[in-house]
């Protein structure tokens, strides 16, 4: 996926006035809360779980090596190819390769965030094979030719006019705002590419190491047709998914599809081992899975290794004030939202998304959320410290923020400058104490007023009261 | 009981008068209120844009401060947030220092956190017309656990009414440093916020930290709504006083 | 070296393992997985696993329908699918084409699933109380498809094999199955898309509808 979170910031401006994305966020965007408020009251020990799938996860990371190399092994021994992916361009290329070892000449896939990672669709098509995205969402955006800006819902700033707008051109049928009468339709368009592909690609949300399986959690059916259907399944996805047990599955699934989308459990969750066995009536030919390492590796070891505890239900940005306003495409890679502020500058380099680990303000929703209990505004700030260290903030920033460390280490001098600036800001905050205007602070002047500050600091008028 | 007031710059350098109130209901439930003259800042605000630094000196002089008193409060929840869940952390080099730093955050308070649980006040002589919505501040919603403190307090005051906003408890977009670096989307939070403040048609919005309370009523003003009051915890609790200025 | 050689070298690097290979570690991850501990769940306060699974079930918007025997199934099945003005053709398990389909009327070829198949009758291996769920095992018996494809599917469930949570569903394979095999495939009511201003609307790739059939009586045994 084309990269653009260095430009953030005017990624923001144009999506804070971009009237029909503002209208659909605000129209959608309290949904999954309030649907993952409702389920947890299912879950009388929700904290005692979250403790557990952290420890899942945590346990998985310490000992990464030795649970891939068991899943590799099992993974073998059932007939599944294991393909190692360095990096996102090793992906295309790996699957390129087994696309055209088989003459694959069309694939159906479903919803895979790492295949996003690697522009994988774009690098099929040039080399002459067609990709169908069959997950609704992932489907609308394909013909929109637009990249996802959410990880379970990734049309979500999509509104029913401007896919009705989209389905009417791209399939030449009547306008129809009919939300049941669209999904049909996309049924009967993607039903014949199921049938005719050679190859489906799935992501996969786990690895089981115990079975040597990929675990895919759906709701569409597509993800089964794409696994069932053509004679080859490939499943894309990262190194960090691996996870030892199948009960380890069943603890961390309990919290994946309630903190996701506010169901119990999707329609579908589908445990792939290797390819079809003797006497089969269907099932692919060939299963293929490529793990894919892509920057993880480097997180292992550092702070941001609780990072890869992610299980991708989305709801830190959801749950996210900043993400609800501006929407999933202003962060400008894969992984929007909290998470996203955190994976991307380590995937993609700090100083090519300087902006997104600052585009919090460390309000915590995101963590009292999050169902494996990833502390992301503290890896937020690590990496604000990281930005700060490596001198990659703007010198004025570096600047007032050395100042403002060396007048509060110096009290004496910290309250001569105080009670200089409010006694001149009280009197540029004139009649109405306002300050419309303040050099230096035009980040906050221009779209908000200073209240002006009442003209003496608490600490000079309590001395003179008890002199 | 000696208690240490810690101001918090922003209180210091704006309003004054927050801090005044704080002293007064300290004092009204009895307390020994100490204001060391030396105090400065917490520290978050170069803690959060990533100089560790600032925090780390900080709470060096943080500690040389206040360590003597019994408690330490502070009208802020963000601040003593700041102190409680971070300063420690900032020393993993010095399990001594930790052990002192986390001593004394265990003796340091939100204001009404410090009022309800620890003082256990139960009468306030205060007097407030008019209907009041509050709003959550994050810090201290979600790494101290304020939420109904305040409330409960604001339901001792003669007069006020609660009137209760929708999400009160989603961000305003201060953020801190957030509200000027990314000063519009800070904007647009605070502008929700204000529409969800405004939908009550509360007299007052009040709140427990003085950055989200500027930010809210920065919007509000720029928004040409000249009446409705943003007022702190502190001030409706501790009632009308002169203004010192 | 080779990619996966130089992935496994990163992550024992970034761990701060010692060595290009892990030595008593794998053995402890090994341990780990085959003493498989079992983590917390919700308390479950039922004690009845089929009402238990009926009323998820339906929550889910799947239909369950109750008889005192298998060979009661067909004439349930028969019934179900007149009621619904549904054809009364389509493909089973070729597991189950020993039950008298035609006596009721019923023509359901015993094969895989083909694309122009509206109604599809399976088995299932199990079920979850907790959340409604069928747990569908592939096989040569028992084809994946057979759920996916028809834009109808009815399974028919044993009383007695209905779980309390999926960890009992796990231990339950491992006993009679040992590995699991190509497709375990957990269904959860019919399938269903809210990729559209987040509406949820029943029916995406999958079936509209899912109605199961419980037979026989959970006292017994």
């Amino acid at each position: 996926m084309q990269l653009t979170s260095f430009s953030f910031k005017s990624n923001v401006r144009r999506k804070l006035i971009d009237p029909l994305l503002q209208r659909n966020m605000k129209r959608f965007g309290g949904r999954f809360v309030e649907a993952r408020a409702a389920v947890m009251t299912e879950v009388d020990n929700l904290e005692t779980i979250r403790v557990a799938a952290a420890a899942i996860r945590d346990r998985s990371l310490a000992n990464l090596d030795s649970y891939l190399l068991t899943f590799e092994e099992r993974a073998r021994a059932r007939g599944t190819e294991v393909h190692w992916a360095e990096t996102a361009q090793d992906v295309n290329r790996i699957l390129i390769e087994i696309a055209q070892a088989n003459g694959v000449k069309k694939i159906v896939k479903s919803k895979s965030m790492v295949s996003e990672e690697s522009g994988l669709n774009d690098a099929v098509e040039a080399v002459g094979i067609q990709a169908v995205e069959t997950d609704l969402g992932e489907y609308i955006l394909q013909l929109a030719h637009e990249p996802p800006s959410h990880i379970i819902a990734p049309a979500i700033h999509k509104s029913v006019e401007e896919v009705a707008e989209l389905f009417s051109e791209k399939h030449h049928t009547p306008r129809s705002t009919d939300i049941p009468a669209l999904c049909r339709e996309a049924r009967e368009q993607l039903r014949p590419h199921f049938l005719s592909a050679d190859m489906g690609i799935s992501g996969g949300n786990f690895l089981i190491a115990e079975t040597g399986s990929v675990v895919i959690v759906t709701n569409e059916g597509n993800g089964r047709m794409v696994t069932t259907l053509p004679k080859i399944h490939v499943a894309i996805t990262g190194i960090e998914k691996v996870l030892p047990t199948l009960n380890d599955f069943s603890t961390i699934v309990r919290l994946l599809t309630r903190s996701a989308t506010g169901q119990s459990i999707t329609n579908y969750v589908s445990m792939l081992t290797g390819p079809r066995q003797e006497g089969d009536l269907d099932g692919p030919e060939q299963s293929h899975i490529i793990l894919v390492d892509s920057g993880r590796s480097r997180l292992l070891g550092t702070e941001m290794q609780k990072a890869l505890r992610c299980i991708r239900c989305g709801a830190c940005m959801n749950h996210c004030p900043v993400y609800q306003n501006i929407g999933g495409h202003a962060y400008g890679w894969v992984y929007p939202g909290p998470i996203g502020a955190i994976l991307t500058p380590s995937y993609v380099g700090l100083e090519n998304a300087l902006d997104l680990p600052q585009a919090s303000t460390l309000c915590g929703a995101c963590q009292v959320v999050c169902p494996v209990k990833i502390p992301l505004p503290e890896l937020m700030r690590v990496l604000r410290e990281k930005s700060f260290e490596q001198g990659l903030r703007p010198w004025y920033e570096r600047l007032s923020v050395r100042m403002w460390r060396g007048l509060a280490n110096h009290p004496r001098l910290y309250a001569l400058f105080t009670q200089l600036g409010v006694r001149v800001l009280r009197v540029l905050g004139g009649k109405k104490k306002l300050l419309h205007r303040l050099p230096g602070l035009d980040g906050w002047t221009e779209g908000r007023d200073m209240p002006a500050p009442q003209g003496r600091t608490f600490r000079e008028l309590y001395r003179k009261k008890h002199s | 009981m000696r208690v240490g007031l810690f101001v918090t710059c922003l209180v210091d350098m704006m309003r004054p008068r927050i801090g005044f109130a704080t002293l007064k209901l300290l004092q009204d439930a009895g307390c020994d209120v100490v204001v060391p003259p030396h105090q400065t800042c917490c520290g978050q605000p170069g803690f959060n844009s990533g100089d560790r630094e600032s925090g780390r000196a900080m709470a060096r002089r943080f500690l040389a401060d206040f360590e003597s008193f019994d408690h330490v409060v502070a009208p802020s929840g963000s601040c003593t947030g700041m102190i409680r869940c971070h300063y420690a952390e900032l020393f993993p080099e010095d399990p001594a220092l930790q052990t002192r730093l986390n001593a004394l955050s265990a003796r340091t308070f939100e204001l009404t956190d410090f009022l309800v649980n620890v003082l256990k006040v139960e009468r306030l002589e205060s007097a407030f017309q008019g209907s009041i919505t509050y709003h959550d501040s994050c810090s201290g919603l979600r790494e101290l656990g304020i939420k109904q403190q305040p409330r409960q307090l604001i339901g001792r005051v003669a007069g006020a009414r609660l009137q209760e906003m929708d999400k009160p408890e989603i961000c305003c977009g201060f953020g801190g440093t957030f509200s000027i670096k990314l000063g519009e989307i800070a904007t647009r939070m605070a502008d929700n916020k204000c529409q969800d403040a405004l939908t009550t048609k509360a007299d007052a919005i009040v709140g427990g930290d003085l950055g989200c309370l500027l930010n809210i009523e920065g919007r509000l003003r720029r928004l040409g709504d000249e009446t409705t009051q943003v007022l702190h915890v502190a001030e409706v609790l501790a009632g009308p006083e002169p203004d010192p200025n | 070296m080779s990619a996966r050689d130089n992935i496994l070298a990163r992550v024992r690097r970034g761990l701060g393992l010692p060595g290009d290979t892990p030595g008593a570690e794998r053995g402890q991850a090994q341990e780990y997985i085959q003493s498989a501990p079992r983590g917390p769940r919700p308390t479950y306060h039922w004690s009845d696993q089929a009402a238990r699974f009926q009323e998820r079930s339906e929550k889910l918007g799947t239909t369950v329908d109750r008889v005192s025997s298998l060979s009661e199934v067909p004439e349930a099945v028969a019934r179900y699918l007149r009621e619904k003005a549904l054809p009364q053709k389509g493909v089973v398990w070729p597991g189950l084409d020993t039950l008298a389909w035609d006596r009721e009327g019923l023509s359901l070829a015993a094969r895989g699933a083909q694309a122009d198949d509206l109604v599809g009758v399976t088995g299932a291996f199990c079920a979850i109380a907790e959340t409604g769920t069928l747990m569908l095992l592939s096989g040569k018996d028992t084809p994946a498809a057979v759920s996916l494809l028809p834009e109808t599917h009815i399974a028919l469930l044993d009383l007695q094999r209905i779980v309390p949570g999926m960890e009992e569903a796990w231990a339950l394979l491992k006993a009679e199955r040992g590995a699991p095999p190509r497709a375990v495939n957990f269904v959860s009511g019919p399938s269903r898309t809210a990729d559209i201003e987040q509406t949820i609307v029943i029916g995406a790739h999958g079936p509209y509808r899912v109605h199961v059939v419980l037979y026989g009586s959970a006292d017994v045994q």
